[in-house]
Formats: structure tokens, sequence, C-alpha cells
């Protein structure tokens, strides 16, 4: 079986001569403090120096100083994953799997940024995962505020008004992931910003505040503001929106964003930037895409979290695929960071090893989600691991020090195209990992759901007929109805990601079981096109390339999915032999107010997290319930109603010994339109 | 007046049964946090409270047999249509406010007929 692996496989030459090469041109046109950030001599670009490069030497480097461990000690939730190896697990133990069920509503509050998009203001998209840290709650808001709270009462200690624009710029929404938080590790009495919190905007712009008082840090860039702007310097069609905040690993802010996906051909491309936290400088940049790529396509860029391993030195990228998401004629080179997990040198942005994910990407398979860290004992042997969750609904594993396969990643053929595409390339194998399983079986076309066909007379079966699926990778076409994908843009693993107890070794994510079809129009088709778009769905236009393109989720009138549930899973894994412990459909479904039976189960947008008192907290479907669930049986044991559905990360904290479960309820279109700006919190009663 | 109590209470019982649906639906659909706040589902189940609340009211009054028959087949179906909607709404109050009105309906059923004596013969 052909394997994938990083020691055998020269793979970077491409992506890091265009990066050396833009790291000057970023030189030459940046203003005069640029000038001092750290630029690596050599980048990268064999597997031979990608194994002098980082973690021996960072190894031999540590020596001096106390390991740090990956999980942390205390209790902590300061980050989007809760922390930054992506766990999202807390050591706390009060609330656990026998108690779990009395727990009540201590507090909620509305934040009162919300819009259902049918006045003036765009919807609202909220996705934050509320940060616990320096004994208080903090939130990002869609419409761009950050909100101090008391974590016991929800009280506003007080709040800070980026007066941004409500413009979706970039996005069919006003979207927010929620704020970063860093403090000096040897604060100095009595100044202010020694702890910042970080939000970014839709238009680009990241703002530094101090943690304490909501004052903008005026040491931090332009008085408290940076404009991540200044370095769109290449296909500057959109502003670089920062709806995701900064990962946080040591003095560095290491900075992703997000775009107009599918509109263009030719679009930004994707630098990841790494800046002081202190002072908002640029230190170095990543560019996942060489210089002619970054020309002619785009994008390839990091907008979601990213994890870090402080020990190692290393930060994980998950990279998204390049520009545009459904036509690679501009691209048909091999582009090798794109949709890859990418590990980067924290100290110089260097690659160290990468993994692409899916060799020349036409369906928008971003990585889109943090990979989890986590040291598991496999066959007897402790191995420094990190799993890779991806919209496909594989699941990666690799040894995070080097990228190497811990159980065989194999590449296998698949389907080529039909002809039609002018100018198209195909990859001819894709890699497919052994272990774990894949959480939806892709291998053959989705059967038709009877109950759906029925009432929609024969509608689905015949959408059936028009769909090409060849398993796999089928590529997407301007036949019939277009190509069949399951999952496409909306389904497997959202940014939730994978959560993990390091306890038992149990990794745990939900999935979304979609099927949703592409179909290409050539530019005199789609201009002739009724044509209408939404969340991940309908036209778009691709301009420049040949082909527009539509995508739609497989529905017949009536709004019922055409193919046969459970719509989505909650899945538990042993990660000491990649099985799967349990499975079982997560939340229920619900269309125009009207659940169905919770044994199909819901789409699901959000993650999990994991305690030690071996309890599952998870949001994420769509009738806007948040629910505790076992972690060894995967029983439901409690849950309650929130006002829309909880599409981030739970967070897990605790305050002046009590254990609370923070849950952010905003929403989001792909699932359906129900919006909100609620924070409910829970504990066991006094 | 005595002999009219027994023929109505069939009708009364299921429009108080409607009622109750509707000031549940009513809650269901204004009130914050039911999970259905808002939703065309619950618009649907005030509707149909409604729609009982008319049906039952018109039976408590027909005179004709033809038309109580037909106000009962109508009334059925929309105990059991609501019953339904308020088991996939999850509001099992209006489930079981529609099984009460299927008593009303019942016990109208089985009421001496009015129709044919009338109560002042």
């Amino acid at each position: 079986m052909p394997t994938f692996s990083v020691t055998k496989r020269p793979r970077f030459t491409p992506a890091t001569l265009g990066w050396r090469t833009a790291t000057a041109l970023v030189l030459c046109l940046s203003p005069m403090p640029l000038l001092a950030q750290d630029s690596p001599d050599e980048p990268a670009n064999s597997p031979e120096n990608s194994s002098e490069n980082s973690p021996a030497n960072s190894e031999a480097e540590a020596t001096n100083t106390a390991p740090i461990p990956l999980v942390p000690g205390e209790p902590i939730w300061d980050s989007f994953h809760g922390q930054l190896n992506a766990q999202k697990y807390s050591p706390l133990d009060q609330i656990n799997a026998d108690n779990v069920g009395e727990l009540e509503k201590v507090w909620e509050i509305h934040t009162g940024d919300v819009a259902d998009g049918s006045g003036d203001l765009p919807a609202t998209v909220w996705s934050a995962t509320p940060v616990f840290a320096n004994d208080t709650l903090y939130i990002g808001t869609p419409f761009y505020r950050i909100i101090a709270l008391d974590p016991a009462s929800g009280e506003e200690k007080w709040s800070f008004d980026t007066q941004s624009s409500l413009e979706a710029l970039t996005q069919p929404a006003l979207k927010n992931r929620g704020v970063a938080y860093w403090e000096a590790d040897d604060p100095v009495a009595g100044e202010s910003c020694q702890k910042i919190i970080y939000m970014g905007t839709m238009d680009a712009r990241l703002f530094a505040v101090d943690a304490d008082s909501g004052e903008p840090c005026q040491g931090f860039a332009d008085n408290g503001v940076l404009n991540a702007n200044q370095w769109n310097d290449t296909n500057d069609k959109w502003p670089l929106s920062l709806l995701q905040p900064p990962t946080v690993v040591g003095d560095r802010l290491i900075l992703g964003w997000a775009g107009m996906d599918w509109a263009y051909e030719e679009a930004p491309p994707g630098t990841v930037f790494s800046i002081n936290a202190r002072t908002g400088e640029l230190e170095w940049t990543f560019q996942a895409l060489s210089d002619q790529m970054r020309e002619q396509s785009g994008t390839a860029n990091v907008w979601t979290h990213m994890s870090a391993d402080e020990e190692l030195g290393l930060v994980y990228l998950p990279v998204s695929s390049p520009s545009p998401n459904y036509w690679g004629g501009n691209r048909t080179e091999e582009v090798p960071l794109g949709t890859s997990t990418t590990a980067l040198d924290i100290e110089t942005g260097e690659v160290v090893w990468s993994r692409q994910w899916v060799h020349h990407d036409i369906w928008d398979y971003d990585i889109n989600s943090a990979p989890t860290l986590m040291d598991i004992t496999v066959d007897g042997e402790e191995i420094p691991a990190l799993i890779q969750a991806t919209k496909m609904g594989f699941l990666f594993v690799v040894n995070r020090e080097t990228g190497e396969d811990v159980w065989p990643i194999e590449e296998r053929p698949v389907p080529g195209g039909d002809g039609a595409v002018e100018g198209e390339v195909y990859a001819p194998t894709q890699p497919f990992p052994t272990k774990p399983a894949p959480l939806m079986d892709q291998s053959e076309k989705p059967k038709v759901w009877a109950l759906a066909d029925a009432v929609s007379f024969g509608q689905c079966s015949a959408l059936w007929e028009d769909l090409r699926y060849e398993g796999m990778y089928t590529p997407p076409t301007t036949e019939g109805e277009g190509t069949l994908g399951f999952p496409i843009s909306a389904g497997g693993v959202q940014w939730g990601g994978v959560a993990f107890d390091p306890e038992s070794q149990t990794a745990v994510v939900n999935t979304s079981h979609i099927v949703q079809y592409i179909r290409l129009y050539g530019r005199e088709a789609y201009e002739s096109a009724n044509r209408a778009s939404g969340n991940e769905s309908g036209f778009a236009s691709q301009e420049g390339a040949p082909y527009g393109m539509r995508l739609e989720v497989a529905l017949n009138r009536l709004g019922m999915p055409c193919w046969e549930p459970p719509f989505g899973e909650l899945v538990a894994l042993d990660m000491t032999t990649g099985d799967i412990k349990w499975r079982r459909p997560l939340g229920a479904s619900q269309q125009y107010g009207f659940y169905m039976p919770e044994s199909w189960g819901s789409p699901t947008i959000g993650g999990p997290a994991v305690t030690a008192g071996n309890v599952i907290f998870i949001g994420a479907s769509m009738d806007a319930k948040v629910r505790a669930y076992s972690l060894e049986t995967g029983e439901e044991l409690w849950s309650d109603q929130s006002e829309a559905p909880s599409v981030s990360n739970p967070a897990v904290y605790e305050y002046e010994g009590r254990q609370y479960v923070a849950f952010v309820s905003g929403g989001n279109t792909i699932l359906k339109n129900q919006v909100g700006d609620q924070v409910a919190v829970y504990a066991l009663p006094e | 007046m005595s002999t009219l109590r027994p023929t109505r209470l069939g009708a009364i019982v299921l429009l108080i049964a409607s009622l109750a649906g509707l000031a549940i639906a009513l809650y269901a659909y204004f009130v914050p946090l039911t999970g259905v706040t808002g939703t065309l589902g619950a618009l649907v189940a005030i509707l149909a409270c409604l729609a009982l609340g008319v049906l039952a009211l018109l039976l408590a009054t027909v005179k004709q047999k033809k038309a109580a028959i037909l106000l009962r087949v109508l009334i059925l179906l929309g105990l059991l249509g609501t019953f339904f909607a308020g088991m996939l709404l999850h509001q099992w109050w209006i489930c079981a406010a529609m099984g009460v009105g299927f008593i009303g309906l019942i016990l109208d059923m089985v009421r001496p007929s009015h129709h044919a004596q009338p109560a002042h013969a």
C-alpha cells in the first residue's frame, strides 16, 4: 500500500520558493517596523531539512527550561478550543456523570448584538467560545464588541465597541468567533495591558484592549488597532476579515483570515501572520502558495483556529483549499500546502512538516478545524500524535513531531472527470485513512430516503438519477444536475473539531451527514441562470474562471433531506486502537418548529467539550438544545433549551470553587434560519 | 334547562380543551426558549386550536344531524392533526388538551339527540 510519508517525499519546493520570494516582497513593501521581522534564512524545502529544523533543536534548546506539558496542570479555558492543544478538555470533575442531571442555569445574558437579516443589517452568525481568564468571562459579538462578564453572575464588568461597520464585506452574514487572551509572563505592576484581549473585525482590523479595563492598548500597533489589510497586496478583492481570534502562543499572535469564498478565480493568497502580542509588529509570515500561484489563484488561507505544542515549538495550521474552490484549471501544478495540516516552527514560521489531505482540491474541502494534539499509547508505544478532522468525514492521525502516519494513510485511486470541464486536471489518487474508520460511508452513492421520496412523489429519486457519483472525490461536472457529494462543503466535521480526554484516551467528535450537489455552469449559462445564493449554498460566480457554480443541499420540495438518516452523530473513539467506542445520533432535526425523531439526529455545527467528570457537553444541533452525554456510554444525561443552535464550543471553568459550563447560542444559517444573542451558564445547585 | 346540559357537555369540554390548547400554543409561540418560539409550526397549532374552538361552538348550537356529523368529522381530523403537531412540536400539553377534546367529542357523539327531540318538547 502506498503511504504518504513525509520522510520520503520532498514536497515543499514550489511553495517554499514562493514563500522565500514573497517574504522578500513583504520586506520590500512593508513599512519600517516590519523590517524588524525575524525572517528565516532557509525555509524547509526537504524532509531532511525538516528533520533538522525544529523538534530536535527545540528539544535541545529546551533542556535548560522546564518542559511545558501538553495538557496543562490547571483547568484552563482561555482560548477558542479551551487550550492550545485544542483538546477542549477540563480536569474539573465537580460536575460529573452522576450529578450532571441536576445542572441548573445560574445566569444568562442577551448581548443585543443580533440580527435575523430581515432589516437593514445582515443576519448574524455567532460561533464564539467564551474565554475564561483573569477571573473574567470574555466574549466577542458579531457586532464586533468585546464584553467582559463576572463569571459567577454574568454582570457586565466592561464592554468595548470597535465601532466596526456592520457590513457583510466578505461573508453572507456578520460573523464572529470570539476573542483571544494573552498575559505577560512577567507583568509589570501598575501598568496597563499586561493582560490583553484581542478581537478582529470583518474589515480586517485587530483590536487589543486591556483585559482589566477594556481600554485600548496604546502600545499595540496603531493605538491598539492593527490594520491587517496593510498586507493585502495581491489580488486584494476583499479585506482580510479577522473573524477568528488569533492563536496566542507565548508572546506571539498567529493570525489567519477569512475571505469571500467562491466569488473569484484570483483572490488574496493565504498568508498567515505572526505578530508580537505586545506591540503588534509583524515577526514572520507564512505563505501556503508559490509566488506564481499567489498571482493566478489565491486563498489556501487559515480561516479557523490553530493549535500549538509549546514544548515542541510547533504551531499547527489547518490550511484551506486554493481558489477558485470548484475549478482548478488555473492551478494545475501541485499546490502541496493547500488543504493540508502544516506544522510551522513557532520562532521562524518555517515549515517543519506538512500533510496534504486533498490533492488538487476542487470540492472546497478546506481543513476547517485545529488539529487536536494528544499523547496516545498504540501497541504499547507512546506517540505524540495529532488528529485532524475534516469536512470529508475522515480523521487523519499522525505523529505531531514528524507528520508520519500513526495508522496507515493510503493513497487510493479516485474517479477522474467526465471530460466536460475545460482545463481541469484531476489527482489520480487521494489519501484515505485506514483508522479511524470514516465517520460516514462515502464509498457508495447514499441511498434515497424512501419517506422523503414518497412524500415528494419521486422527486428525490429523480434528482439522484441526475447526479453523478462514482465514490468519494467524484469531480464536479457541468452535466445533469451535477455531482453528488457526501459530504461537500457543509458536511463532515466543522470548526468545533475533536475533543480528547487524556485520561481514557478517548476522542469525541460530532459530525454531519449531509448530501449536497455541485454543478458547474459555463460562463454564458451561468449568466443566464436564475441565481440566488445563501450561506454555503446557492450560486457563486467564481469570476475569472470559465465556470460559475451552484451548490445545493439535496432536499425535496418539503425541505426534507433526500438521503437516509441519521443526519448527524456524536462519535467516541478509542485512540489506543483507533476503533469507535460508541456512536449515537446527536440532537434532533427541526423544520418549521417541528422536531424529527431523535433517532434521525441533526446536522451539527459547533463542537464538544469533555471533562474529567466523564461528561461531554455540546450544543451544535438544529433543535437549539445544549446537552450533556456520558463519555463512557454516550447516554444523554441532561439537556436544556437555548435561544438558537449553539454553533460554538462550550467553555468549562471554575470560579470561587464552583464549576460552570457556558454556552453561546448564536445560530448559523447553514443549519437553519434562527439567530440568537444568548450566553447561558450552568452549574450544580449551591 | 336541565336536559340541555348533557346534550352540550361534549361540545363544552371540546371548547375548553381547544381554548387550553390555544393558550399553550400561544405560550409556545410567544415565550422565549420554548424551542418553537416564533415558528411556523407553533403558529399552525394556534390556528388549529382556534379553528377547533369555533367548531366546538358550532357543534354546541347545530340543529341538523348531517351538519353535526360533518362537524364531528372535521373536529376529529382537527384533533388528530393538532395532536400530531403538538407531538412534533414537543408541546405535550397540547397533546393532552387534544386528548381531552377527544373525550369531549365522544361525549357529544353519545349525547341524547337534541336534533330529533328538542329539549323543550
